[in-house]
């Protein structure tokens, strides 16, 4: 006990308090991801349905009650905890294991850094509404999503298959593709923001240009954004970049996983539709920010204003980010269902002599603006 | 509604290789059916299968689920001749003759099964038997059950005679 003395001391309040909170914050927003994921497997399938004149799911029921097939997800959780876990013979057991871990992990602790409200403050006590402020927030999401190729590379290799060995080099050609891309694309942003904090990123878009139009970096960057949206699902690999997949072709990297290691890249493949969705909302769309509702209410360029409780106006906000990333969801999923698969060498192409120069010409003009601007 | 259009196969023009539009128009009509489709449902031509039947049209009643039809005495017409599962392309009959000690017939199907799971519903079997004992003409769209064994009928689910059939009269029938 006397040796744990300077420990005990070192654990002021204050550090209590604050991994408190993280751990709260941690919670809820990761426990909101979650669940929306599930609720993203039922809407990707009732929305394909929708858009193909089709019913979709309406079956599983529970007493009776089939609520539109909202018992689905769950339905098929349990069918894929039920199935075999089945390992290749020749697999290397240990890589075979950690790819699906590998795949998830770095999507998830990309949302480390993604604000989803302003602050609150509780007794004096200054929550800030993103799990992790870093001020290079935009280059961690970048590095961390990077590490995605891992999973899916290693997934390739270490089931000995190979249509899976195949699907992982597609994968690799792909991802390291996209990946330098998708860093360019927002290069223009960081120029303009002038800050790769995300929190940072958000608070200049609750700016006013002219005194009217929201500042949002869509209005500024809208090349940017075409080209970060198209960046984005190709490192998502859905369709219309899911050559790694080819579901009629060589089913891809997880060819030979069954059961919850089978889900768990799934689950990782819809978790990063939100990390893509939230993304976009935060870096081009305003993030948690509503046109003119300031921190005590609303203040139209007219000069009327409204005034709203704080706690009011961050729940509001909350509320914004998440509508805003639930339809980018729905844009993403509808662009998914709309766009045929490409080609191999279409995607490359697309890298290498579409997005890269026109990602390069986006930060010169945006250097030259700024510079003619002034603002350099 | 599905409808023929024809492909003008002509090269493409800028606007058209550059994508993006193209992707965006693509983008709209998906989104209208999207939205057309979530707020009238009622649009939706599927068939709710097993609960909603629509009457069937022109050749479709022809073929539908067998049935074996029966003597005026009531036993089966069929002879356990074994054409008709020779005849099934898809294996899906099964036979076991049985043996008459009084009869100018000899034999009768002690089993007579049909996998409904497997027949293809070409009507092979009714074309190759020589006794005009099997027939598709109960209009029953076999499908849509929950347990196999609703798929699989045996004798006594396929013994079966159709109002006003000429084999309960006795006539078409050299044997009764
Ligand atoms: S309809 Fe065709 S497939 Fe079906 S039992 Fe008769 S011969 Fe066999
Ligand atoms: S062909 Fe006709 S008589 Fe011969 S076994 Fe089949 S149903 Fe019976």
């Amino acid at each position: 006990m006397e040796r744990l003395k300077p420990f005990i001391a070192l654990l002021d309040l204050d550090l209590l308090l604050f991994m408190a909170v993280s751990a709260v914050k941690v919670g809820f927003f990761l426990g909101a991801v979650m669940g929306f994921t599930a609720f993203l497997t039922w809407v990707e399938r009732k929305l394909s349905s929708l858009m193909q004149d089709r019913v979709g799911p309406n079956r599983a029921s529970i007493f009776g009650f089939t609520l539109l097939g909202l018992f689905h997800p769950i339905a098929d959780g349990i069918k894929l905890m039920m199935k075999e876990d089945f390992v290749p013979a020749r697999a290397s057991k240990v890589l075979f294991t950690l790819a699906p871990v590998i795949t998830l992990v770095p999507v998830l602790a990309a949302f480390a850094v993604i604000p989803f409200g302003n602050y609150i403050e509780i007794l004096g006590y200054r929550v800030d509404l993103v799990i992790a402020r870093l001020p290079l927030g935009l280059l961690y999401v970048l590095a961390v999503s990077g590490f995605a190729i891992y999973g899916t590379f290693l997934a390739g290799w270490a089931s000995k298959s190979n249509f899976a060995l195949l699907g992982a080099l597609r994968g690799a050609a792909q991802m390291i593709s996209y990946e330098v891309t998708l860093g360019l694309t927002l290069v223009g942003l960081m120029m303009v923001y002038g800050t790769a904090d995300l929190q940072q990123i958000v608070l200049a878009q609750g700016r006013l240009l002219f005194g009217v139009i929201p500042a949002w970096g869509v209005i500024y960057q809208f090349p940017a954004f075409l080209l970060f949206l198209t960046a984005a699902m190709a490192e998502n690999k859905r369709t219309p970049f899911d050559v790694v997949e080819g579901e009629s072709e060589i089913i891809g990297y997880f060819m030979e996983y069954s059961s919850m290691r089978f889900a768990i890249f799934m689950f990782a493949e819809f978790i990063e539709i939100i990390l893509v969705a939230m993304l976009a909302v935060t870096l081009f769309l305003g993030g948690w920010q509503i046109p003119y509702l300031g921190e005590a209410g609303f203040l139209f360029p007219c000069g009327r204003s409204i005034a709203i409780h704080p706690y009011a106006v961050v729940l509001a906000q909350m509320a914004a980010f998440a509508g805003k990333t639930a339809f980018m969801c729905w844009a993403l999923m509808t662009l998914r269902w709309t766009v045929p698969r490409f080609r191999f060498d279409q995607v490359m192409k697309l890298a290498w002599q579409g997005i890269l120069p026109l990602s390069l010409l986006n930060i010169l003009v945006t250097g030259l603006v700024l510079l003619l601007a002034g603002k350099l | 509604m599905i409808e023929i259009k024809k492909v003008n196969n002509r090269p493409l023009n800028l606007l058209e290789r550059i994508y993006v539009w193209e992707i965006f128009k693509g983008f709209l009509v998906t989104a209208r059916h999207f939205f057309v489709n979530l707020f009238c449902p009622g649009k939706i031509i599927t068939i709710q299968y097993p609960e909603i039947t629509r009457p069937l049209e022109h050749a479709a009643k022809r073929r539908t689920r067998h049935r074996l039809k029966m003597r005026a005495n009531g036993t089966p017409k069929c002879v356990a001749c074994f054409l008709c599962a020779t005849a099934c392309p898809a294996f899906c009959i099964h036979i076991e003759a049985g043996e008459f000690t009084s009869s100018q017939v000899e034999k009768y199907p002690a089993v007579f099964d049909v996998d409904l799971s497997r027949c293809v519903m070409c009507g092979m079997c009714v074309e190759a038997c020589p006794e005009d004992a099997i027939a598709m003409d109960t209009e029953v769209i076999p499908g849509g059950v929950l347990k196999r064994e609703d798929m699989y009928l045996t004798r006594n689910k396929l013994l079966q005679n159709m109002p006003g059939d000429p084999s309960i009269k006795g006539a078409a029938n050299r044997l009764a």
